[in-house]
């Protein structure tokens, strides 16, 4: 080798090394190797399917990008929800991304679980079943959730192979009063849906139907089609029960009466209404029991044993005597107690007595919860198994040892030696726990079915994104183990697909190309059809009404788990975005207070956030107090949900669970469960905790944020022009050329070209189910902080609804979404050293994060206090940064962020009017807030079009701007919140 | 005032140059440990984030600004003593004024700090320059953090000039008695100082204009400061009597600061003779009337929101007076109006620990109106929803430590290896005097 040789030799290879020492790793953009032919990178792709959080049955459609869910949305064709969702419904993904999720079988071995193989695991289950199978009749068992028709029907055919009887659905909630209620006087065994939105008085018992009670989301808009202010005219809904839950705090009128004491009053009106000469049409027999049952309770004696007000009572029975159209809605499933029975067959009977005709009530159109089992059936199953009446038991995403108590011995049964228990779930939950087999299934986003909230509506379920794991379908699984030969089908779409077929559901595949493309198969009539009357109205007093009333005993404090609208019976536990979103009434993240009423907690010299232990005969739990006024003294209240032993790391050791105070007996009349009871105790335990509440004071002291107003003064066309600069007296003013007034502006007004966007919220539609909030942690990759962080005044929520009692009367809760005004004369624009808040030419108030150097100095001067501070870099665990919408910056720590008004979504519209050559349309760009409000409280638009929604709803008479005395010219319009009394 | 000879004016400060004693290094080497703490905790919340700190929202502000604050406000009355009270011809102020402009300087670096520690992104702080770049981007000079920018940069770089100026002389005097590496170091340090005729002329006259330049910025840089509040809109910040209360304040507290150094200085360097008991009681004179400004803007204050009939403002102040800090606002009365009007007294007055005592209350007093306003504001202000609380956490202690070390790290530095008390100016005394 020469010299020049190993020159050009040594350069060559130095060079080559150095290149191969790139500083950084190579980056991805994107993981797909081929791209599928009609994918577009950057462009969404969305699938029509059905949500599974609850047994409710919306229709969602989820956004794909890259072949990742990013966003749910609920499907504006579905009938059931017409294209809304609640904050469950939002935070589904959260459970296909959750880091906890369990990506392999595992097999309960001496020392605990193993990962096994897929493949294995199926074997396992299909050589377990069959063994079973062959050793006699009924040796294989199977719990589930409520799933649809074709599961069922499959789950059928397996188990029937298997030598064994049908599955049984188990719902934590199962509404075994209201269906014997409803069989009893509608004839219906099952669960009826109402037609609420044409109710003029609405009465419910405690139903909580805008949380969690059949199918919150359409009770939302129903409610709110028959409640929500038009001109001057607003329906009336009437509470009567112990506690204000979310629904309960959207009553005009809260009548709290004792716990338990409902049935007492739903008799007494039934008396009412007869002495008033309504309910003439009934058979004569019917009527006579009817006055004869009734006979013990007149006046005097409902509003003794109720505690009723006796102003409130009348006017009760004069606003349900003259109504047109009034709906009885009975107790609520987490109040529910011996009396529940009674109480729904008195409402539904009240029904009866008002309404002839039942014109509200839709006999036809039921609830697909309805299948589930009745406690007693459930608690049957355990006790065979218990007893070795099974070799085998299939749980389908059940959970039944966190929400059965623990006297129920459901624990104890799977922990039997001799039984094998496959859990088919993602999760480690506190029944998998106890399974010997746990075999994932995929999520309702990754797969194949069908389901039918209402039971005229077939709604589709289809994988909206690539899967995760190899977790099989869990038909296909059934089609796999369940049949000794061929199966009916290949795999579970195509059974699917047939069985539509041969129902009639669909004829060809055409209609099954449609139904997956619009997200089902739906009336075509609409939302709603001719419902059916009813099957045979009674003739007689139902039996169960004769049971005397037993008063809960006045000595010891009452004590009711209800469903939480944000974590349900505990199946939303795991999801981040559940846990960071605040309880509408308490404002507590993260936590489970226990909550009671001011003199329940003076009279033990207890106060909010003192940690308590609360003791039943069943149990007894740790709790922190919340003090509030919506409760009726003597009566504690817990929300369920909390209290996981196991279920993910954001489940565990988080809160309690209530569930498991309650009692382990179930009512001999409906085979119901009791989840209010009549007797627990109450200790100080010494201790405190830092509550995780989100609000500051519980009253705006006179402040104009949430301004409210009456029929009455509506009628009279408002109040007159506001011409002061005081905060009473502040004209509104527009966030436009037309706001700029010499005499209180120093600088000149922005100018806008074409687009000045702006949104009104209007109070009196808002139901404060924080639906909005969820969306928007879901849209704007928004931190989770946690619970710690939240006691330091740390989340990062973009939107938060604000809660306030009103200082005349504490009892009346009211909500305000509050978000960034994105004003005219913003406060934080003028204050950035940097302008990092910067106000666009289309008047949005944009923060740009890389120009942020985080002085804070926008939230110090922030009148609303909307802005929020990366204070560190918050984390997603991996696959849960999957989700994150690729539109939307992920913010690093040290910079301010806020509302955007979902930019992104702007940016995307305007895109396409421009490659289309035309302006923005009306409508076209919804915020995920607005997109999901499941009352359409919440209008966005372009407030230079004079004719938009949002423009016009500025000349409402009810239209007012937060502490609009500041001159800060508020884009976000606030219409008042109407009361029917001040 | 004073009945020593030039000789003896030289020799009592050049002796305080001498080599030091161990326990001095002792005391150099513990303030340096709390600086390197400091810097420590600092280096900690640069890469964690500054939400180790108490900040939240809806209260975004912290320690970082209170200390802020307080430093611009010790680093007042330097200029006020050196400048104002030179213009005046207050012969008194001769003693005291070269400490109390170093402790201006020093304090002011102190202060300087804190915008910076405060920062959510401190690597992005030179968005702030007004650099033409290609960034295209300038910025927003409406922002009083800007007008604070420039407000305490200006005061910086004039009291650091003010102060090398009156130092000149007395350098040339030390280089001309020593000898060595020190002989050198001054030399360099004395700009080639001769004392001829000429340059006396040009120093008396540059130090006159400069007292004249440093005036107004008395007046201006704690204005400036008290408009990052008075310019925003929370209630208990938005008032116009903001600038000239901040100004008392700043005024209050520095003179207290310079009593609290004063006093053992004075007695560990001898310097009784020099600053004599007749300086620190006009020094407590003048505190009596800043307390009583003080105290009148306090008064007015409270006066203001009940007459505005703003119901925010005053459910602000109601809060202030009861609510959850009510002890800072009786913190600041007592500490800050009460106690210095003992002054009153001549016999407190004259004496070494009221005085010593007295000091100290007001320093701590004037921290807690900073707290007051500054935290008190915005927990409370227009969205009752939106309250809350407020409490600094390990990493604001450590940096609130490290700043005080730093602060008195450069004052031990200063006394030992520069004259502590201007040599030229007590000459003048004494041939006014003599």
């Amino acid at each position: 080798m020469n010299r020049r040789t190993f020159l050009k030799l040594a350069s060559l290879s130095s060079v080559s090394f150095a290149a191969g020492c790139s500083p950084e790793s190579p980056k991805h953009l994107y993981s797909l190797v081929q791209a599928p032919d009609n994918m577009v990178t950057g462009k969404a792709t969305w699938y029509a399917s059905t949500c599974r959080e609850c047994p409710a049955g919306c229709g969602v459609i989820a956004r794909n990008r890259e072949s990742r869910a990013v966003k749910l949305e609920g499907n504006p064709l579905h009938p059931l929800n017409r294209g809304k969702l609640c904050m469950r419904g939002q935070a589904a993904l959260q459970a296909v991304y959750h880091p906890d999720r369990l990506r392999s079988p595992l097999l309960r071995e001496k020392d605990g679980f193993t990962p096994i193989g897929f493949e294995q695991a199926r074997a396992l289950l299909k050589e377990k079943a069959w063994a079973a199978a062959r050793k006699g009749p009924d040796r294989v068992r199977l719990l589930t959730e409520t799933v649809g028709e074709s599961q069922t029907a499959l789950f059928q055919t397996a188990l029937r192979n298997w030598n064994s009887r049908p599955p049984l659905v188990y719902e934590p909630y199962a509404y075994e009063a209201l269906k014997t209620a409803n069989r009893e006087v509608f004839g219906v065994d099952g669960l009826v849906s109402y037609r609420m939105d044409r109710a003029d008085v609405l009465l419910s018992f405690g139903a909580e139907f805008l949380e969690t009670w059949l199918s919150p989301v359409e009770y939302a808009w129903k409610f709110k089609a028959m409640h929500a202010a038009a001109g001057t005219h607003k329906g009336l809904f009437f509470l009567v029960g112990p506690l204000q839950t979310l629904t309960g705090a959207n009553a005009d009128y809260w009548l709290g009466c004792a716990p338990g004491s409902e049935a007492v009053v739903a008799l007494g009106l039934v008396r009412r209404m007869l002495d008033l000469h309504r309910g003439r049409h009934l058979a004569p027999a019917l009527r006579q029991a009817l006055l004869q049952a009734t006979d013990g309770h007149s006046q005097e004696t409902v509003l003794k044993l109720s505690g009723i007000p006796l102003d409130g009572y009348e006017r009760l029975v004069g606003r349900l005597a003259e109504a047109k159209l009034p709906l009885v809605l009975g107790c609520g499933s987490g109040l529910s107690d011996e009396n529940g029975l009674r109480t729904n067959l008195a409402a539904n009977l009240l029904n009866l007595v008002l309404d002839p005709e039942l014109k509200l009530i839709d006999t036809a159109r039921r609830h697909r919860v309805e299948t589930a089992g009745r406690r007693v059936e459930v608690l049957e199953l355990f006790k065979t198994i218990a007893a070795g009446g099974a070799d085998l038991l299939l749980l389908n995403n059940v959970n039944p040892v966190f929400s059965l108590p623990p006297e129920n011995g459901a624990a104890s049964a799977l922990d039997r030696p001799d039984l094998f228990v496959v859990s088919l779930t993602s999760f480690l939950d506190e029944t998998a726990q106890r399974a010997d087999l746990i075999l994932p299934v995929k999520l309702p986003l990754e797969t194949w079915d069908d389901y039918c909230g209402w039971s005229d509506v077939v709604s589709m379920i289809q994988p909206a994104m690539g899967a995760l794991s190899q977790a099989p379908h869990l038909g296909d699984l059934f089609l796999e183990a369940g049949f000794e030969g061929e199966p009916p089908a290949p795999d579970f779409k195509a059974y699917l697909a047939r069985r539509l077929q041969t129902q009639g559901r669909i004829r060809d595949e055409l209609e099954w190309l449609r139904a997956l493309q619009q997200g089902g198969v739906f009336p075509p009539t609409g939302p709603t059809i001719a419902g059916a009357a009813p099957l045979s109205l009674a003739q007689q007093l139902p039996a169960a009404l004769a049971t005397p009333y037993s008063p809960p005993s006045a000595a010891g404090l009452a004590f009711a788990a209800v469903p939480s609208v944000r974590l349900f019976d505990g199946r939303g536990a795991n999801k981040p975005w559940l846990c960071e979103i605040p309880d509408p009434i308490s404002r507590v993240a993260w936590q489970s207070p226990v909550r009671m009423h001011p003199d329940t907690a003076g009279a033990r010299g207890l106060q909010s956030a003192d940690i308590v232990t609360v003791r039943s005969h069943g149990g007894s739990l740790e709790a922190p107090v919340f003090v509030t006024e919506v409760v009726r003294p003597g009566l504690l209240v817990m929300e369920t949900g909390q209290g996981h032993g196991a279920y993910g790391r954001y489940a565990e050791k988080v809160g309690a669970n209530p569930f498991a105070l309650l009692s382990a007996a179930t009512h001999p009349g409906c085979g119901g469960p009791s989840s209010l009871l009549a007797e627990v105790t109450l200790e100080s335990t010494g201790r405190r905790l830092k509550l995780a509440n989100t609000d500051g004071s519980r009253t705006q002291h006179g402040r104009a944020f949430i301004l409210t107003t009456t029929p009455a003064e509506l009628l009279k066309g408002g109040p007159p022009a506001k011409t002061g600069l005081t905060m009473d007296n502040f004209p509104l003013t527009l966030p436009l050329p037309e706001g700029y007034d010499p005499k209180r502006d120093f600088y000149p007004p922005h100018d806008h070209d074409h687009y000045r966007w702006g949104m009104a919220v209007d109070l009196d539609r808002c139901i404060g189910c924080g639906a909005c909030a969820a969306a928007c942690y879901a849209e704007n990759n928004i931190g989770i902080v946690g619970e710690t962080r939240i006691t330091q005044g740390r989340e990062m929520a973009w939107l938060e609804i604000v809660r306030y009692h009103d200082e005349r009367r504490m009892q009346r809760v009211m909500f305000m979404p509050m978000l960034c005004q994105h004003c005219d004369n913003a406060p934080c624009e003028s204050v950035c050293p940097v302008y990092a808040p910067h106000h666009s030419a289309e008047g949005l108030n944009n923060q740009i994060y890389n120009r942020c150097i985080g002085t804070r100095f926008c939230s110090q001067n922030c009148p609303y206090k909307v802005r929020r501070f990366n204070w560190f870099d918050w984390e997603w665990p991996e696959p849960l940064n999957l989700q994150l919408n690729p539109d939307v910056t992920v913010r690093s720590k040290g910079v301010m962020e806020k509302c955007s008004f979902c930019i992104q979504r702007i940016k995307e519209a305007r895109t396409r009017a421009k490659n289309e050559n035309r302006p923005i349309r009306e409508g076209e760009v919804l915020p995920a807030c607005v997109q999901t409000c499941p009352t359409d409280a919440l209008v966005f638009g372009n407030l230079m079009d004079k004719d938009s929604r949002v423009r016009r709803l500025c000349d409402d008479p009810r239209a007012y701007q937060a502490m609009g005395y500041l001159n800060t010219k508020p884009a976000v319009i606030y219409l008042k919140k109407v009361l029917h009394e001040v | 005032m004073t009945n020593l000879t030039f000789a003896q004016i030289d020799q009592t400060v050049l002796n305080t140059l001498e080599r030091p004693r161990p326990r001095y290094w002792l005391f150099v080497a513990l303030m340096l440990c709390g600086v390197l703490l400091g810097a420590a905790a600092w280096t900690y919340q640069i890469f964690t984030g500054i939400g180790v700190g108490g900040q939240n929202i809806p209260v975004a502000w912290g320690t970082y600004l209170i200390n802020f604050v307080f430093w611009v406000g010790i680093a007042h009355s330097g200029t006020l003593i050196s400048a104002i009270l030179h213009l005046f011809r207050a012969g008194w102020r001769n003693p005291i004024a070269r400490a109390a402009e170093t402790m201006t300087v020093f304090a002011v670096c102190c202060a300087g700090l804190f915008p910076f520690i405060h920062l959510g992104r401190v690597w992005q702080v030179y968005y702030m320059l007004p650099i033409p770049t290609q960034r295209l981007l300038w910025p927003n000079f409406l922002s009083p953090l800007m007008f604070d920018v420039v407000a305490i940069s200006t005061y910086l770089t004039v009291s650091s000039l003010f102060w090398y100026t009156g130092l000149v002389p007395d350098l040339a005097v030390v280089r001309d008695r020593s000898t060595g590496l020190r002989y050198k170091i001054f030399r360099v340090l004395s700009l080639g100082w001769t004392g001829t005729h000429h340059q006396w002329l040009n120093y008396s006259r540059g130090y006159l204009f400069f007292a004249a330049l440093a005036t107004p910025l008395v007046i201006s840089v704690h204005s400036v400061v008290s408009w990052d509040f008075a310019l925003a809109l929370v209630p208990g910040w938005h008032t116009t009597i903001f600038a000239p209360y901040f100004v008392a304040g700043a005024i209050h507290s520095g003179l207290a600061m310079v009593l609290t150094l004063m006093i053992p200085l004075r007695r560990i360097f001898r310097y009784e003779a020099i600053i004599t008991l007749n300086v620190l009681e006009n020094v407590a004179k003048t505190m009596v009337l800043t307390g009583l400004i003080v105290g009148l803007a306090y008064g007015t204050e409270y006066f203001i929101a009940w007459y505005s009939h703003n119901a925010v403002e005053w459910e602000s102040f109601r809060w202030r007076a009861l609510g959850e800090y009510a002890y800072g606002l009786y913190f600041m009365i007592i500490c800050n109006v009460l106690l210095p009007s003992l002054f009153l007294f001549k016999k407190v007055r004259r004496s070494i620990p009221w005085l010593f005592a007295l000091s100290l209350v007001v320093n701590f007093g004037m921290w807690w109106e900073r707290f007051v306003i500054i935290v008190g504001g915005v927990a409370h202000d227009f969205a009752p929803h939106a309250w809350g609380f407020y409490a600094p956490r390990l990493v604001e202690y450590c940096v609130m430590v490290g700043s005080f070390s730093l602060f008195f790290f450069l004052f031990l530095l200063f006394c030992k290896h520069l004259p502590s008390v201007s040599m030229t100016e007590m000459k003048e005394t004494a041939h006014h005097a003599g």
